[in-house]
């Protein structure tokens, strides 16, 4: 039945698709879901940089910023945007910078190692938390014993493990926000408090990341990360920013407003 | 997907089975399908569902727990934060922004580091403490704010059916 029998596009959608309109939208937004992850992978294979350009043909602003970039960051791994994307862009590309770094992975491993019981002591539960851990340890322990980035790549696309991941990453950031609430409580407007902004903001999956994520999980883990930013802003050139501040980024992403990409240098 | 959540259940089983909370049972309403369970929730003492044993179903997302379960009693409920048709509503079975309730930025919500026992205990602890504010039951949350007597009354109607008594 249609909601309102007196609006004429109820009428015609019911007429149309035999929905009403609540069911024809909501039917409408899991197809585009649907497209989205049909056509892009949750981490994509490196890319030249010219496909970002083919996104913006119209676009003459974003097309100049995008030639401009051509010499430093001539590929480009892109994300599938799902709100998870700064995650498992971040996740992704760090990792792939252990398979060639045995100094840095091991550091890694001893960081993470640790980490279980930061969480614990703030109160997470144990019991699920491990599942997390556990799937995290299994995917170090495979970079450690077979450095493959075929493999590391079909990890991150395979969409159990590397949500896993993705919450794994979530709870550092949410443990680092919570340890230095001190701190952080700086950022906040209102009267929100740092551990209702992680249970809101940090921990549930699908919520985007801001900048406060990315400085808690890049001072949490220690890593540095360059994030290059592609707006309309006024500036001829893409600016960077290096998170956290004055550390030598070791991964270099791309913002483009919403969303985040990984970029290479070589 | 359904590989990881179908872990996690198994284990969330296992842990109930060997450790479970007082007045709580819950697991798959048969082995072969972890994505379907009953529980039976006894009321908490000295509150006025004392003494029932609630029936309901809880039905697991391919993706959990990344999304939370639905839960609904299969008995009559007479409750502020109960659908007439069993649909249980409080903020833990709710990620942050789906909110149809307007619940307190406080509530506790939905994270993957939930779980079944704790959707349980706040089951339970609602069935002690009805929140008049985010009713679901508009008629009850009115009773229950108002005329406190008659929903006392009421709710022992509901724990006599609920132990095979009919009134």
């Amino acid at each position: 039945m249609a909601e309102n029998p007196d609006n004429p596009i109820d009428e015609e959608i019911e007429r149309s698709t035999g929905m009403t309109r609540d069911e024809a939208i909501l039917a409408q937004q899991d197809r585009i879901q649907k497209e989205v992850e049909d056509t892009n992978p949750l981490v994509s294979e490196r890319l030249p940089l010219v496909v970002l350009k083919e996104e913006y043909q119209a676009d003459p602003v974003y097309s100049k910023k995008i030639e401009d970039m051509y010499a430093s960051f001539p590929y480009i791994r892109k994300t599938r945007g799902d709100g998870n994307c700064f995650f498992r862009a971040f996740g992704f590309a760090y990792m792939e910078k252990l398979l060639t770094d045995k100094a840095e992975l091991h550091r890694f491993k001893e960081t993470i190692e640790k980490s279980k019981d930061t969480l614990i002591a703030l109160g997470f539960p144990s019991f699920t938390l491990m599942d997390f851990y556990d799937t995290f340890m299994e995917v170090v322990n495979q970079i450690e014993e077979k450095p493959s980035l075929s493999e590391l790549l079909a990890t991150f696309c395979d969409q159990g493990m590397s949500d896993y991941l993705v919450v794994y990453l979530r709870l550092l950031t949410s443990a680092e926000l919570q340890k230095e609430a001190d701190f952080y409580q700086n950022f906040f407007e209102g009267n929100r408090t740092v551990k209702e902004f992680c249970s809101q903001e940090v921990e549930p999956m699908y919520k985007e990341s801001d900048h406060i994520h990315i400085i808690a999980l890049t001072s949490s883990l220690g890593v540095g990360v360059r994030v290059v930013y592609l707006d309309r802003g006024e500036n001829q050139r893409a600016n960077h920013h290096d998170f956290p501040e004055g550390m030598p980024p070791q991964i270099v992403l791309l913002y483009r407003p919403g969303h985040y990409d990984i970029l290479y240098g070589e | 997907m359904a590989g990881s959540a179908l872990r996690r259940l198994m284990a969330e089983y296992k842990q109930l089975t060997v450790n479970p909370p007082e007045g709580i049972v819950a697991g798959p309403v048969n082995e072969e399908n972890f994505f379907e369970w009953e529980a039976l929730i006894v009321g908490p003492e000295g509150t006025c569902f004392e003494g029932g044993v609630f029936p309901a179903e809880i039905i697991f997302p391919t993706d959990y727990p990344l999304t939370p379960p639905k839960m609904k009693f299969k008995c009559e409920m007479f409750h502020p934060n109960i659908y007439s048709d069993g649909r249980v509503c409080i903020s833990i079975l709710h990620a942050p922004g789906d909110d149809p309730m307007g619940y307190e930025s406080s509530a506790e919500r939905w994270s993957p580091v939930q779980s079944v026992e704790k959707i349980l205990l706040s089951v339970v602890s609602m069935l002690a403490e009805p929140n008049a504010e985010s009713g679901a039951n508009v008629d009850a949350s009115k009773m229950w704010r108002d005329e406190r007597e008659l929903f006392y009354k009421r709710a022992k109607e509901i724990v006599k059916k609920s132990l095979g008594y009919g009134s």
